[in-house]
């Protein structure tokens, strides 16, 4: 399989500190592929890097083949990526189905109309429902974001990044405080999205980065020092001592 | 009836029956102090757009303010000594004149934005400060313009079909702009840019990751907004026949910030009521002192120290949001549990 993202010597210091050290990773179209790395190992710093939001100090970013290292943050989503955030990044003061639409909007490159009202856009609203049928939010649909659980904030999350149809998608912690019940719904939902799209997900839970990857990556002290399928990953005597091993020994 | 379309309708209704009003009660007066009213509801609307539904705190609206109004008094100026502006030997149809000043606006309000919104927070109060501060002191520098004792116009632009010489008339133009304003920035912050500007507000990041520019969008409002406040710049020469540089000065940005918190930030009528409360304290107070503001001072500190959202957010106490409610009762809420880290 060709890889579909490939992230190349990637470094990025914040002063004397190496967020990121010699990254590579390669996530071919259709994969799961999970990071997974002790506490400040530089995964969200990584993820935001290929986000477009912090530009690394060296390295490459390819998309499809194409460089977009230098590619500005808001012009990736178009080339096909998109992100969700670790603390959810919403719209507190505007109902689910408003979040979505302005997601659509943008996606759609209709973000500057002035007259037609959002809220009563069936061409936007439509499709918005759609994907909060998608996430299990539909019921909740005309609420404002501001009185939604934290569980239910996580898979708006989801919808969010499913309503930009990405072929890539970048989830950071989408299970981040879920209870173990959310956790598994949240899972159940990932495994529905597996194959569709390219996922490079972030993730603390281990139980549910075996049960859905395809290949994993270590990440320590923003170094990538494995990669391998599932199996490798938690044979790996290295990975046992560098990650494994403070919670799992 | 919802309580926001009885709001809507007392304030229209006062407005449009004041002329009757003050013809019953032969206060001619109450006329000139609602024009007042009209026009810098109108600036504080404005400000509230970028205030309300931006989080663009621009310190610097009068800019606009400033800039309508000088350049409907330097074209009467030229018109009046017969003296040709650039080869132009000018006008006074408002039809002429206004779209000119509107334009010169949006010039300003394209440079001032794009340099200013490089920044946010406190530097952006500040730079949007520096901005409409040179501008009072290039005003007040055009020596030829009566330098800082500004221009006396002799009479007001012309309209097709009405006299705007007639105070009444005058008037109505003033609050059915006034209306027309307010009918579009409501329209506006309920579209589809309306919301991305609303949504910046809230997470720029989310925004950015939804592929959007945000600069783009804070600059359209910036500019919007720069029209709205040069609009009532322009109708201010009109109704005073007079421009100084006084009115591009901080203190008259710091009045319309004033009359935004007083009536409400992003409620855009809130903005009118805080401008005729402003407007109204001042004629009350400066009756018994000219140090009214010493008075005016402790009113803004409780409104906002204790008023969530100003006059407009007092008249909606208790009314309740009947979509939002409607859609609580008929739905149990379906994720009770919640836990968090």
């Amino acid at each position: 399989m060709s890889a579909h993202l490939s992230i190349r010597g990637l470094e990025k210091s914040f002063g004397a500190v190496k967020a990121t050290n010699n990254a590579n990773l390669e996530l071919a179209a259709g994969e799961l592929h999970a990071i997974i790395g002790p506490n400040g190992a530089g995964k969200s710093t990584l993820i935001a890097q290929i986000a477009g939001e912090i530009r690394p100090d060296k390295g490459q970013i390819l998309l499809g083949g194409r460089d977009i290292t230098a590619v500005p943050a808001h012009e990736r989503p178009r080339l096909g990526l998109a992100r969700s955030f670790q603390v959810s990044q919403l719209y507190p003061e505007f109902s689910l189905l408003e979040n979505l639409a302005v997601a659509i909007a943008a996606r759609e490159g209709r973000s500057f109309g002035f007259w037609k009202p959002l809220s009563r856009d069936r061409s936007l609203l439509d499709p918005a429902f759609a994907y909060l049928q998608q996430v299990g939010l539909a019921p909740r649909a005309e609420d404002r974001v501001s009185e939604l659980s934290h569980g239910e904030r996580r898979q708006l999350e989801l919808a969010l990044a499913l309503a930009q149809e990405a072929s890539v998608l970048l989830l950071d912690e989408p299970m981040a405080g879920l209870g173990a019940e959310e956790s598994a719904r949240m899972t159940e939902q990932l495994m529905a999205l597996k194959g569709r799209y390219a996922i490079l997900l972030v993730e603390h839970d281990m139980d549910a980065v075996f049960a859905l990857a395809d290949r994993i990556t270590v990440l320590v002290y923003g170094e990538t020092i494995l990669s391998g399928s599932v199996e490798e990953i938690r044979g790996s005597q290295l990975v046992r001592a560098a990650y494994l091993g403070e919670e799992h020994a | 009836m919802s309580r926001r379309i009885i709001i809507d309708l007392a304030c229209l209704a006062t407005f449009a029956l004041l002329p009757l009003l003050a013809a019953l009660l032969d206060e001619p007066f109450l006329v000139s102090l609602f024009t007042r009213l009209a026009i810098y509801g109108m600036a504080a609307a404005s400000l509230d757009l970028l205030i309300g539904y931006g989080a663009l705190v621009s310190f610097g609206h009068a800019a606009f303010f400033g800039l309508g109004g000088y350049v409907v008094g330097i074209v009467a100026f030229h018109t009046a000594q017969l003296m040709p502006l650039w080869g132009w030997e000018g006008s006074n149809s408002a039809l002429i004149v206004w779209p000119l000043a509107l334009l010169c606006c949006a010039l300003l309000g394209l440079v001032m934005g794009y340099l200013s919104l490089r920044t946010s927070g406190v530097q952006f109060i500040m730079i949007t400060l520096a901005f409409s501060q040179m501008l009072y002191f290039i005003l007040g520098s055009l020596s030829f313009y009566g330098g800082d004792d500004g221009i006396l116009l002799n009479e007001r632009n012309s309209l097709p079909g009405l006299d705007l010489n007639d105070a009444n008339q005058f008037y109505y133009l003033c609050v059915a702009l006034l209306v027309g304003w307010l009918l579009f920035c409501r329209r506006l912050v309920g579209s589809r840019f309306g919301f991305v500007l609303r949504g910046l507000k809230q997470s720029e990041r989310r925004t950015v990751s939804l592929g959007l520019q945000p600069v783009r969008y804070r600059l359209t409002a910036f500019v919007i907004a720069g029209l709205g406040a040069g609009l009532a710049g322009i109708l201010w020469a009109n109704y005073a026949l007079f421009v100084s540089p006084d009115m591009a000065a901080w203190q008259k940005s710091g009045e319309l910030m004033a009359m935004v918190i007083l009536g409400g930030v992003g409620t855009l009528l809130g903005p009118v009521l805080g401008a005729a409360a402003y407007l109204g304290l001042e004629q009350l107070l400066s009756l018994w002192t000219e140090h009214w503001l010493l008075a005016f001072g402790p009113l803004l500190l409780l409104v906002v120290l204790f008023g969530r959202q100003g006059i407009y957010g007092l008249l909606m106490k208790g009314a309740d949001k009947p979509r939002r409610a409607r859609a609580r009762s008929a739905l149990p809420p379906l994720a009770a549990q919640e836990v968090r880290p």
